[in-house]
């Protein structure tokens, strides 16, 4: 081997692992945001759980309703700064969709801002039945979204084997 | 004079005719509003209207995928040719809790006639009574695509054999009346486990198995485990969060329900009273706990 070959066999070695380590970095920092949009969305289903929590048990928590629901009128408005990044692949079960239908996307999102907002005030109002068709409306907004930009439980990273 | 007696005579008939009528006129209004009430609780027969193609109500075409092949759902409004219009009380029951057709066509499994053969005969009467007061439309039945060799009507007989149990639901009577109205409930009309039980490689169920969740539920949906066991099953849920998720769809976690589930609640469960949902969570509870994760195989 000369001199010239041993060379360039070493810039070959270096340039490989710069390229396998900033693939690393980048699957870490992407595994971040992953994680950071799940919790967003989690929150909300926190919140909603903790809703069907008050109603289906009959708590004396009637007067936390609208707070509840104003904290998913307000995640709703960080849902598109926390999918702006487009990353469809790992442990997410968000569809490519969600970035090539961005507006419908936003839309959606946006949508379930107004409902869960219009349950705020309907919550205060303390009309039972009211309420509970509100909670519905808020409910199909949430699947409105999941359906056609979320992975159903079949495809989900989480029952995969 | 002659004409204004006659005309007396008419008009005194015609309400004759009429007060002999309304009662009958009058069963036949609440049976279909009881035959509604069926219908919710079997789910909708949501597998019999094409939504997603924006189908007629139970005007059929629905595809539904299974490891066998796909079927599509048939025609159940009471359009004459291609509908059941021109059914019988006794073709409707036969087809219901038997399998078999007005022309002695055995029916693929995947109309649950092994789990509405449980049924009341008056819940199936007044079934077909709401099934006959929906508008007719006719649409032609779509032939099921199957793999050989389970297209083979004959074969049924085998499978029938092995699979299918007839008889209407007997009440246990050391269980409380909740219980057993739950059994009905989840067993006859709701049909559960036909999505929630795995099957073998014939297409029965897994009765050792029973409720533990289906990695190849209709619609190659993933069906969980309903048992309660709490590790992979609903353990965890109370009554109350087994009712508020028939009614909502609503996960304890505030998560929403999709697929064929959310469809059949929409359609079906969420009209049921509470009290019903109530024995069906009480059922679903004394149900024994099984630890089994559904999971999706890569293919």
């Amino acid at each position: 081997m000369t001199r010239a070959q041993r060379n360039l066999y070493g810039c070959l070695v270096v340039f490989v692992c710069l390229m396998l380590t900033s693939a690393g970095i980048q699957a870490q920092e992407e595994e971040a945001f992953i994680q950071y949009r799940q919790k967003v969305m989690t929150s909300n289903g926190a919140n909603m759980g903790a809703i069907g929590d008050i109603l289906k048990n009959k708590l004396p928590y009637q007067s936390h309703i609208s707070v509840h629901a104003l904290e998913i009128q307000r995640m709703s408005t960080l849902i598109p700064d926390a999918f702006k990044k487009d990353i469809a692949a790992g442990k997410t079960d968000a569809k490519p969709e969600i970035w090539k239908e961005w507006d419908k996307f936003t839309a959606a999102a946006n949508t379930m801002g107004l409902e869960a907002a219009e349950l705020a005030k309907v919550a205060q109002n303390g009309n039972m039945e009211a309420i509970g068709a509100q909670v519905k409306k808020l409910s199909d907004s949430c699947g409105n979204c999941h359906k056609p930009y979320r992975k159903p439980k079949e495809e989900s990273y989480k029952n995969k084997s | 004079m002659e004409h204004a007696h006659w005309h007396r005579v008419m008009v005194l008939s015609l309400l004759l005719v009429g007060l002999i009528a309304l009662p009958v006129w009058g069963d036949e209004l609440v049976a279909v509003q009881r035959g509604k009430a069926v219908l919710q609780a079997v789910g909708g027969c949501s597998c019999h209207t094409d939504d997603k193609h924006s189908g007629a109500f139970l005007a059929g075409g629905r595809p539904i995928k299974t490891p066998f092949g796909t079927v599509y759902s048939t025609n159940i409004t009471p359009a004459p040719k291609t509908g059941i219009g021109t059914w019988s009380e006794a073709d409707f029951h036969k087809a219901m809790t038997q399998g078999i057709g007005p022309d002695g066509k055995h029916y693929f499994p995947v109309f649950p006639y092994t789990s509405f053969t449980h049924m009341t005969e008056q819940d199936v009467r007044d079934l077909k009574a709401y099934l006959f007061s929906i508008p007719p439309v006719e649409q032609a039945n779509k032939p099921p695509e199957l793999r050989f060799p389970f297209g083979w009507r004959t074969g049924l007989l085998v499978w029938r054999w092995l699979n299918f149990r007839p008889g209407t639901f007997q009440p246990h009577s050391d269980q409380s009346a909740e219980w057993n109205r739950g059994v009905y409930l989840v067993t006859a009309l709701g049909h559960c486990a036909e999505c929630h039980t795995p099957r073998n490689w014939l297409g029965g169920l897994k009765t050792t198995l029973a409720y533990a969740g289906s990695a190849d539920g209709p619609e190659g949906e993933l069906a969980p485990n309903i048992t309660p066991d709490e590790a992979t099953g609903i353990g965890k849920w109370s009554v109350a969060d087994i009712v508020w998720f028939l009614q909502t769809g609503l996960k304890p976690n505030g998560d929403d329900t999709q697929g064929l589930m959310s469809v059949v609640i929409e359609n079906g469960y969420k009209h049921l009273p509470e009290a019903d949902l109530r024995a069906i969570a009480a059922y679903l509870r004394s149900l024994p706990p099984i630890r089994n994760k559904v999971v999706k195989k890569d293919k």
